[in-house]
């Protein structure tokens, strides 16, 4: 009984036992190999092989696959194999003949085999089809032996429909030729498509009406694409139209998806336009995949016939739609309005009423845009103002539409003059109404608002002047250094008076430009429905970053000679484009208010930047300073604990009580030194944090904890990386519960030495309050270091072997922090560079040596030696060594920075502020919180 | 091309996972937490295609079906016809209910490599086989065979060696 198991095996020892001669032996051996190949291998090869693999694999499974005496099942798993080897490798079938034996394989009568080679054939045209057209007959037969129903075993039909998948295959396949030329071949593959598109019904049973459907969609992409008699293309539509209408969800989803492929294939405009009713009613469908479909497809259909229809109709549905829909028909609503406006003035109403109904939907483009067209348009602008002025009569009105009205009545409210109610006295205490609910991003706009006011009311107003002087005298000592300034100079300005004409002068045209919402929505149109919140959000984000690695060199400048070397900014592609986009939005006003004469020309680049269309840079002083402080003014530490806590609590310091616990910068300090701890924590959370280092890999793991017994509301945490660090920060879920900690991992990757620090945007609501805190994130240049013992015989040659600048950089460093040599080799050590003793013969010197690794330089030694001077301790010579100019550079600053500050913060900065510091100063006098401080 | 085959129970628990394309563990555990928590939000009687674009990858789509307890889920590119691989599902669950008669989800469980065996004779490679469910019966019938034919070798080799060493 259990030898009837290996009876294949008995027989096979039996026949090779009774074998005369070696030859024979080898031939049934052989054979049995051959057997065992043939079961086998298909399956095997494709998963496993690599290049080589495909090409000494592929003749083989070829001749399995035309052999006709092989079993089909194998022949099937053949054709697959041979797919796969082919994506691996695409020589293996461009060889002379396979067109030939692929044509004969399409004459196969076994459905399964069919299919299988069916569907290797699709991915041979899909790559070439020129090489095939011999096969194209071949396929019109294969859709006319289905479609008639010819030969078909009983089987191979499903729900009585001949095998759907292989006409689906066939059509597909089709597809790929760019057009049938043979008249009596295309006539026949006509009859076959117009046999499917009047011979599918609609039926009882789901299933059957699937693959029905599934074949006719099919059918009807084929039409499209051979682009036929116009007669069978608006049949085509009108099947599309029935089925957008039925009850089965898939096939109206179906349906408007093919329309919508309709409109991009052919000029089908008129005929989809009837259907236009029945799309605007999909829009309301339960189904958000059918509502984005037929957001979609009204999208494509608009022109300018339908423009006002359709618009009308979209801002309608905002106010209902789910937010996961808005922002996209936010935008979709207003690209549409600028593409084809019938008149300017319907494009104002439109963007303003979409500002009015979905205002936390409508990014700035799409404001700014707004104004471009009313500065450029004289005639709109009254219309624009009057406008403006009505919607500031709503009782609580959007704070973006705050932004555009104030700005837009700033700039032409004197041209209302005459009107009720539009004095500069009364726009002015209608604007100024608004201010105290508004955020700080919106308050310099209100400032230049009333500054143009003032400009308008001619003659002079004194009751009006004194309002506006009041209110700027009110912001400044404000903290926000944005609105500071602008306040200082304002009032500086107005004073002037007939100067002030000059100088606020009505902004210039625009340069036209392609609109930057267009571009957007070009960049996305492949997936156009994709155009989602997060994805804008994660623009915005990365378009943040920039500017705050960007702005690094502009404020650093001064103090270091090197740094224009050093630090290069990244300079791909997008980042150039968002660059471009920043500096040509913030060209129009520049020359309207230029900041430079007040506010001297060391003004950092965030201020030049920060004019009325530039929202991030407006936004960007309070979050960018204690960083390129921070980075910049090494020699400036000293102060840097006490700016650093200041500049690094809340933003919007006013309106929250809460306080961190501990101090900020210290926890940070310590954090660059260990691997966990406490970065941050207030009355209700506390945010932990643990890292693992390895090379230039690290993974840290964020503890988000909820100290409260309350539910933690709104819970953001946004990563600013700088240029040279690569974060990816897993979601953070928008409620902590109660007493709960969250764990948030982050994969971080140094890309190349700098000392820029990534900060951590952490928010959340605790009860009405919002706290918003701008964390530094402990993923400093040391992580990426390894100690390595360095014995005098290594050591030399490559001190050696690095002669001098950039390489090699030396400099006499004062004001250090006095301290025993001993205490300053602990600190080496603890900054992971590891001190070799014994190698440099004078014992006040001292001699260090790591490595560093980073993607760009992989791992690379870096040489320290210090001298020391026994009789000055706060001076000494350091010269670093590695093979990298820009690690070099990085890492001695870096040391610097460590040997010049205080690591254990809790020293008053007294002492350390009062070093001499002449050429500084200004900087940080521009800094806020430097700013503070003086003030203080 | 069909990227992944997915069973999921109402539960979110995978029962069946087949990805076409190398996709590292942790990352299928990723896109099956995201695809269940898309589906489970999914209310009745709304189209059975998602577009995976957010979560698969661009050019993803996702086609689902429920029976009883179980989310069938394929995930392909736009080079299939959606409602081909809807009937696919069809087809794949049709065979399963021939294999089993009154497949369940207790069936799937226990018999976790019919699963796979059954679907290797459908798919291959992210390509269609086979969609005759005869046909796919037949298969998977004479590898059970064999296999039922190895494990009697074992067992011969097994009591062998008991005999012998």
């Amino acid at each position: 009984m259990a030898l009837s198991g290996m009876r294949g095996l008995s027989v096979f020892i039996s026949d090779v036992r009774n074998c005369r001669n070696k030859e024979q032996e080898r031939l049934r051996v052989d054979k049995e190999l051959g057997n065992i190949r043939t079961r086998f291998k298909n399956e095997k090869v494709g998963n496993i092989g690599g290049r080589e693999f495909a090409e000494s694999l592929a003749p083989d499974v070829q001749k399995l696959l035309i052999s006709s005496s092989c079993r089909p099942l194998v022949r099937k798993k053949a054709a697959l194999c041979l797919l796969r080897l082919f994506r691996k490798n695409p020589d293996i079938l461009n060889i002379d003949g396979w067109s030939d034996r692929m044509s004969q394989l399409l004459d196969e009568r076994d459905l399964g085999v069919l299919t299988s080679s069916m569907s290797l054939f699709v991915a041979l045209v899909s790559n070439n089809h020129e090489a095939y057209w011999s096969c194209l007959p071949k396929c019109v037969k294969v859709m006319e032996r289905l479609a008639r129903n010819q030969d078909i075993p009983q089987e191979y039909t499903y729900y009585g429909i001949p095998s759907p998948w292989l006409q689906v295959k066939t059509m597909r396949a089709l597809q790929y030729f760019p057009t049938v030329e043979d008249p009596s071949i295309r006539r026949a593959l006509f009859e076959v498509l117009q046999r499917i598109l009047m011979g599918t019904d609609v039926v009882k049973n789901v299933n059957k009406n699937n693959a029905s459907h599934a074949v006719l969609f099919e059918a009807l992409a084929l039409v499209m694409h051979l682009d036929s008699e116009k007669e069978m293309m608006s049949q085509c539509v009108a099947l599309l139209g029935k089925f957008i209408a039925v009850r089965e969800p898939n096939i109206r989803y179906l349906g408007l998806e093919n329309m919508t492929r309709m409109l991009m294939v052919t000029d089908v405009h008129e005929i989809i336009k009837r259907h236009q009713a029945q799309i605007i009613t999909s829009l309301k469908d339960p189904d958000i995949s059918i509502r984005r479909r037929s957001l979609d497809l009204l999208y494509g259909m608009c022109d300018v016939s339908n423009a006002k229809d359709i618009v009308e109709e979209l801002l309608q549905y905002l106010a209902t739609a789910d937010f996961a829909m808005r922002e996209e028909l936010a935008l979709k609503a207003a690209i549409l309005a600028e593409k084809f406006a019938p008149d300017l003035s319907w494009y104002v109403d439109v963007i303003l009423q979409l500002i009015d109904k979905a205002g936390d939907f409508v990014s700035d483009d799409i404001w700014f845009r707004v104004v471009q067209f009313v500065t450029n348009n004289e005639d709109l602008q009254p219309y624009a103002a009057l406008k403006a002025r009505e919607y500031l009569d709503k009782p609580a009105i959007h704070e973006t539409m705050v932004k555009v009205s104030a700005y837009l009545l700033g700039e032409y409210s004197h041209l209302l003059a005459r009107r009720p109610g539009c004095s500069p006295k009364e726009i002015f205490g209608i604007i100024h109404e608004k201010l105290p609910t508004v955020s700080t991003p919106t308050i310099p706009i209100l400032l230049t608002t009333y500054a143009k006011i003032l400009m308008h009311s001619q003659p002079p107003d004194p009751e009006l002047q004194n309002q506006i002087w009041a209110v700027y005298s009110k912001y400044e000592s404000c903290i926000d250094a944005e609105i500071q300034q602008r306040a200082v100079e304002y009032f500086a300005l107005s004073r002037k008076g007939e100067a002030l004409m000059d100088i606020l002068a009505e902004m210039p045209k625009f340069p036209e430009r392609q609109s930057s919402l267009i571009k957007k929505a070009e960049d996305t149109e492949a997936d156009t429905a994709e155009l989602s919140a997060i994805k804008l959000r994660t623009q915005q984000q990365t378009s943040n970053a920039l500017v705050l690695t960007d702005q690094r060199p502009a404020n650093g400048a001064p103090q270091v000679s090197q740094l224009g070397m050093v630090m290069v900014p990244s300079t791909s592609n997008a980042d150039q484009n968002a660059v471009d986009q920043r500096v040509t939005q913030s060209n129009g006003t520049l020359s309207v208010v230029d900041p430079q004469p007040l506010a001297q020309d060391h003004a950092p680049a965030g201020d030049i930047l920060g004019d009325l269309l530039s929202p991030l840079a407006i936004e960007g002083p309070p979050g960018v300073s204690p960083q390129s402080e921070f980075n910049g003014v090494p020699s400036h530490e000293g102060s840097v604990g006490a700016n650093d806590a200041l500049a690094l609590a809340p933003v919007g310091d006013q309106e929250s009580t809460v306080k961190p616990i501990g101090d900020i910068a210290e926890r940070f300090q310590a954090l660059c030194l260990k691997d966990s701890g406490v970065l941050y924590e207030d009355p209700y959370v506390q945010i932990g944090i643990k890292a693992e280092w390895r090379g230039h890999q690290g993974r840290m793991v964020l503890f988000l904890g909820n100290k409260n017994t309350a539910p933690l509301d709104s819970v953001q945490a946004v990563i600013l990386p700088p240029s040279h660090l690569k974060l990816d920060i897993s979601l953070v879920p928008e409620i902590i519960p109660p007493r709960a900690q969250v764990q948030c991992p982050l994969e971080v990757v140094n890309l190349r030495p700098s000392r820029d620090v990534a900060v951590l945007d952490f928010s959340y609501k605790f009860g009405t309050h919002l706290v918003n805190n701008k964390l530094r994130l402990p993923a400093v240049l040391n992580k990426f270091l390894q100690p390595i013992q360095v014995s005098a015989e290594e050591f030399f040659p490559q001190w050696r072997s690095l002669p001098g600048p950039p390489l090699k950089l030396q400099e006499v460093v004062r004001g250090v922090r006095p301290m025993p040599l001993g205490e300053m080799a602990n600190l080496f050590n603890s900054l992971k560079l590891m001190v070799c003793p014994g190698l440099d013969p004078n014992p006040c010197n001292l001699v260090a040596s790591t490595t560093f690794y980073s993607e760009n330089t992989r791992a690379m030694l870096c040489l320290i030696r210090i001298e020391t001077d026994p009789a000055d301790r706060t001076q000494l010579r350091m010269t670093v060594a590695s093979g990298d100019p820009t690690l070099t550079f990085e890492l001695k600053e870096f040391i610097k920075e460590n040997l010049v500050s205080i690591p254990t913060a809790g020293k008053p900065p007294a002492p350390v502020a009062q070093q001499p510091q002449p050429n500084n100063q200004p900087i940080a006098s521009s800094d806020p919180g430097a700013l503070l401080a003086g003030l203080l | 091309m069909i990227s992944a085959v997915i069973v999921i129970n109402n539960q979110g628990k995978p029962r069946l996972t087949k990805f076409y394309n190398y996709t590292a563990v942790e990352q299928q555990q990723q896109i099956i937490r995201s695809i269940y928590s898309v589906l489970c939000l999914q209310p009745e009687n709304v189209s059975n295609f998602i577009e995976g674009g957010s979560f698969l990858g661009p050019d993803s789509r996702l086609v689902y079906k429920l029976f009883a307890t179980l989310y069938f889920v394929f995930v392909f590119d736009s080079s299939e016809n959606e409602l081909a691989m809807f009937d696919l599902i069809q087809v794949y669950v049709e065979t399963l209910e021939k294999c089993f008669s009154n497949v369940c989800e207790l069936d799937i469980v226990l018999n976790y490599s019919k699963m796979h065996t059954i679907l290797d004779e459908m798919i291959l490679g992210g390509q269609v086989v086979e969609t005759n469910s005869e046909k796919i019966m037949q298969a998977v019938e004479e590898i059970s065979k064999l296999e039922k034919e190895t494990g009697a070798t074992k067992l011969l080799s097994k009591s062998a060696s008991l005999l012998w060493g």
